[in-house]
């Protein structure tokens, strides 16, 4: 059982995620503005268009059930818990008992079942082509994070994100090449999971009007906004959390938290800052070819579970 | 981190570096990688020397980073930086292929390199075994790819394999042994890309599966 500190420590982390996540959005459309050398919406825009949307009706398409109005909510409960449960400020979990990798591959599968079912369930084809091509992207993808958090975890000997991250930061796994290739693998399956440009085949603005998100509307459409922007959070934080824990605290004291709030906030917008120019420097992959760079990613995280069978 | 770590943290970037030759469009790009990896072959020779106290290895990391680093590249880059084959498909196996077939190549060498008991430290086992999987991975870009230029490059990585795995067994050689190796490997180097030039020349094509008929 979590103590109190824990247990503040994890919701503080999952509402100051939940409350950068419009933030880290709307920075990637003024880069995006800025790289078009366009003036752009500004920073704030996304918490605009959230409040804007929360305000309006919610119109429901006639033959939708009970998934669709309620995945927006399985998304955010599903998605803050696993906001939770992340190493963000401290070396460790704060809440170990969830904080570790079976969980977190579940909750992501979760997420993405939900979403891609919900597509189906509004009975837009748009919406529909739009999900089962997030269900193709999972089962692509999710090959990729199992094997490189599975030759993780063999490296810190321990299936809890805080111990890996621990074994992360002091470089213990004894194998350093097989720590970078994960790191890699990792740091490319994170990149597809935040649904940006050249992977973001489900949403395909231009071609399937948003995916799963077509039908939505209203209150439903500001919690999705929000969830699709927390998902990018929460993906970058895996990489920065777990694999690349400088500047985490190891002891849980109000200064040494302020100091890895800061060093988070600064990996946080050099994460956003890199795969803002990748987004913006490349065109969509064309869906069927997808599959060739993912299973590329396949053969990093392979290479890694090899580099640490030899242990180079 | 210790000395031997080093080394086979070193010795594994080979194997990416050697990836990079294989998958590289173009056979500048590749000579570039190939200088790349030669590079970090004298940074394994300079930590192998510090750590196993072999001052003769200072002298190959001289002439490795001399012959390697600069001429060999530089040949490539000169006589066949400018020679391509637009007809031709760059390769049979897709990236993801080739990277798990490394990958399994390094197990597999691993597996054998375990079981031989070696006289010096075994901590280096797993830069042995890299060295024996860089030299099949030469000899796999040989037999895959159908580009002739590729497979010179298949041969130099061959070569950089052997080399490693001379050093790691046989540190304390007289400098005279590196300079006769890296002199043979040079002089191959440079006859094959003649031939190579030759063949596109008189034959208007890079593809060896065209190489069917002699004409003088």
């Amino acid at each position: 059982m979590p103590g109190f500190g824990q247990l503040a420590l994890a919701i503080g982390q999952a509402a100051a995620l939940l409350l950068l996540a419009p933030l880290a959005s709307g920075f990637c459309r003024v880069l995006r503005a800025k790289i078009h050398t366009r003036t752009g919406p500004g920073f704030l825009q996304d918490y605009r268009d959230i409040l804007k949307l929360l305000k309006r009706q919610e119109v429901v398409p006639k033959g939708a059930g009970i998934i669709f109005r309620a995945m927006p909510f399985i998304l955010m409960a599903t998605l803050l818990l696993i906001a939770m449960a992340l190493p963000v400020l401290t070396l460790a979990s704060p809440l170990d008992a969830i904080g570790n990798v079976f969980t977190f591959i579940c909750l992501l599968g979760l997420v993405r079942f939900f979403f891609s079912l919900s597509g189906i369930d509004s009975g837009n084809t748009f919406a529909g082509i739009g999900a089962s091509r997030e269900a193709t992207m999972g089962a692509l993808m999710e090959p990729v994070i199992l094997l490189a958090l599975f030759v993780a975890a063999l490296l810190a000997g321990s299936t809890s994100l805080g111990q890996i991250s621990t074994s992360f930061r002091s470089l213990s796994g004894g194998s350093i090449a097989a720590e970078i290739a994960v790191l890699f693998a990792v740091a490319f399956a994170v990149f597809v999971e935040m649904g940006k440009v050249p992977y973001d085949m489900a949403e395909a603005e231009q071609e399937l009007q948003d995916g799963p998100l077509t039908e939505y509307s209203g209150p439903g459409l500001a919690l999705l906004k929000w969830c699709v922007g927390l998902r990018q959070v929460v993906m970058a934080t895996i990489l920065i959390g777990v694999f690349l824990p400088y500047g985490a605290a190891a002891s849980a004291s109000f200064e040494t938290l302020l100091w890895a709030a800061l060093a988070f906030v600064a990996k946080l917008v050099c994460v956003f800052l890199i795969v803002g120019v990748i987004e913006n420097s490349v065109a969509r992959n064309r869906f069927f070819l997808t599959s060739r760079s993912t299973w590329a990613g396949f053969g990093i995280a392979t290479l890694a579970l090899v580099f640490y069978l030899v242990g180079l | 981190m210790t000395g031997l770590q080093l080394v086979n943290g070193l010795a594994s970037l080979l194997i990416v570096t050697s990836l990079l030759v294989i998958e590289a469009r173009g056979t500048t790009l590749s000579a570039i990688y190939y200088a790349l990896q030669s590079f970090v072959l004298v940074l394994v020779f300079l930590a192998l020397a510090a750590t196993v106290d072999a001052p003769q290895l200072f002298i190959w990391a001289g002439i490795a980073l001399v012959t390697k680093v600069v001429l060999v590249p530089l040949i490539m880059y000169r006589t066949l930086g400018g020679i391509s084959d637009p007809a031709l498909t760059p390769r049979r196996l897709g990236l993801a292929w080739t990277i798990i077939l490394a990958a399994a190549v390094v197990a597999v060498c691993f597996g054998v390199v375990s079981t031989i008991h070696l006289p010096g430290s075994s901590a280096l086992k797993p830069a042995l075994a890299v060295s024996l999987a860089h030299f099949f991975l030469g000899l796999a870009c040989i037999v895959m790819q159908r580009n002739l230029l590729k497979q010179v490059f298949g041969y130099c990585l061959m070569e950089n394999g052997s080399h490693l795995t001379l050093a790691l067994m046989a540190n304390r050689a007289p400098e005279l042994v590196e300079i006769g190796v890296v002199t043979d490997a040079i002089f191959a180097v440079v006859i094959m890309a003649i031939i190579g030039t030759m063949i596109r020349s008189r034959l208007q094509t890079l593809d060896v599966r065209q190489l069917t008929s002699l004409r003088g």
